[in-house]
């Protein structure tokens, strides 16, 4: 009798230890998994510097545009286009200013080069032109352009491409969201 | 009797009960180092597959920078304006679409080919009759080949402006015995 009592307590006993482990087994493996999911989710933002699009920028800054200054003046390539809206605002021969004439090669170079969207591996992109210029020790910063599309957002492909302008100059960044 | 033999089984169960105790403790030791070693193993291959990812994209940049390279050979180089790495003579490339003497000049090549980005012609090869309001102009094009290609400018002098003209391209290149494009 007093051997039937004592097997059926180290039963439950040894029923208890197998509860025990199987509970810290089932809460390791959620507090891993909440943890793989919240990594996972939320991917290290990641910005990455591009030979592709230094390249791009490079090649673009020499698209002829559709401003020339004066009739019969030649065409400006996009870079000479960028300096003469940020040093005069100048208008082109056609009426059109020269900040909204590289404005707009500039997007329509972009429409043909890059499909953005939620469907494409590139969710958007951001691209601006600032004149940067040292000043007594201070650097200051003006705005020239920028052109901006889809949904950007910490995480890109990008670069720089400088335009002399003196005594400063012209910074095209751009940026493709991925 | 009964008592000796109630003795035995007791000290037999005592004894069970001591290996059964090692017994669990390998068990859990056995037990966690495998389920520690599986969520190495997932954590690591996340990792090496992310910088797998890194890898191949340098090597692609690397690939990409080879290729613009080629904008600067002589067969393709626009040598009107001096500071202009990334400009090619369109019309140069487009005189060396029919030459037979260059048949075999680009080793290992199974593709090359400059593709007008902005603006787009209708027409996409270019032929004497359509070029230059045409989209593309292929060298070579042989089966079986990776490509790869970079951002160029595609120059020419323009009559109807009467000045050089530059427009955004790329220069397309195949290697030859890798199956797929990039």
């Amino acid at each position: 009798m007093a051997l039937r009592g004592w097997k059926v307590q180290h039963k439950r006993r040894a029923q208890e230890e197998i509860v025990g482990f199987v509970l810290i087994v089932v809460l390791v493996v959620i507090v891993l998994v909440i943890f793989l999911g919240i990594s996972l989710r939320n991917p290290k933002p990641q910005q990455r510097e591009s030979e592709i699009i230094y390249q791009f920028l490079e090649s673009s800054m020499e698209q002829t545009t559709n401003c020339s200054l004066s009739e019969g003046a030649s065409y400006l390539p996009l870079d000479d286009a960028l300096r003469e809206c940020h040093e005069t605002g100048s208008s082109c021969a056609d009426g059109m200013s020269s900040c909204d004439s590289s404005e707009d090669t500039l997007k329509k170079i972009l429409n043909n080069s890059f499909a953005v969207g939620p469907a494409y591996p590139y969710k958007g992109y951001d691209i601006s032109a600032v004149y940067v210029v040292n000043a007594s020790g201070q650097q200051q910063v003006e705005p020239v352009l920028n052109i901006t599309a889809g949904n950007c957002s910490n995480s890109y492909s990008g670069n720089s491409y400088w335009i002399p302008s003196f005594p400063g100059s012209i910074i095209v960044s751009a940026k493709l969201c991925g | 009797m009964i008592w000796r033999n109630a003795m035995e089984i007791l000290q037999s169960v005592r004894y069970s009960k001591g290996q059964f105790k090692i017994q669990q403790m390998v068990f859990v030791l056995v037990a966690t180092m495998i389920f520690f070693g599986i969520v190495a193993v997932f954590y690591v291959s996340i990792r090496l597959g992310s910088i797998k990812g890194d890898v191949q994209d340098e090597r692609q940049e690397a690939v990409i920078a080879q290729v613009r390279k080629m904008s600067g050979t002589p067969e393709f180089i626009w040598s009107a304006w001096e500071d202009c790495a990334s400009c090619v003579d369109i019309d140069k490339v487009f005189l060396l679409k029919n030459r037979t003497s260059y048949q075999g000049f680009w080793k290992d090549v199974a593709l090359l080919k400059l593709v007008r980005v902005y603006p787009r012609y209708q027409t996409s090869e270019c032929t004497t009759v359509s070029y230059p309001r045409c989209n593309e102009i292929t060298l070579i094009e042989k089966p079986g080949y990776q490509s790869y290609e970079a951002f160029v400018s595609l120059c020419r002098y323009d009559g109807a402006i009467e000045q050089s003209r530059c427009e955004l391209g790329k220069v397309v290149i195949g290697f030859e015995g890798v199956e797929g494009a990039a």
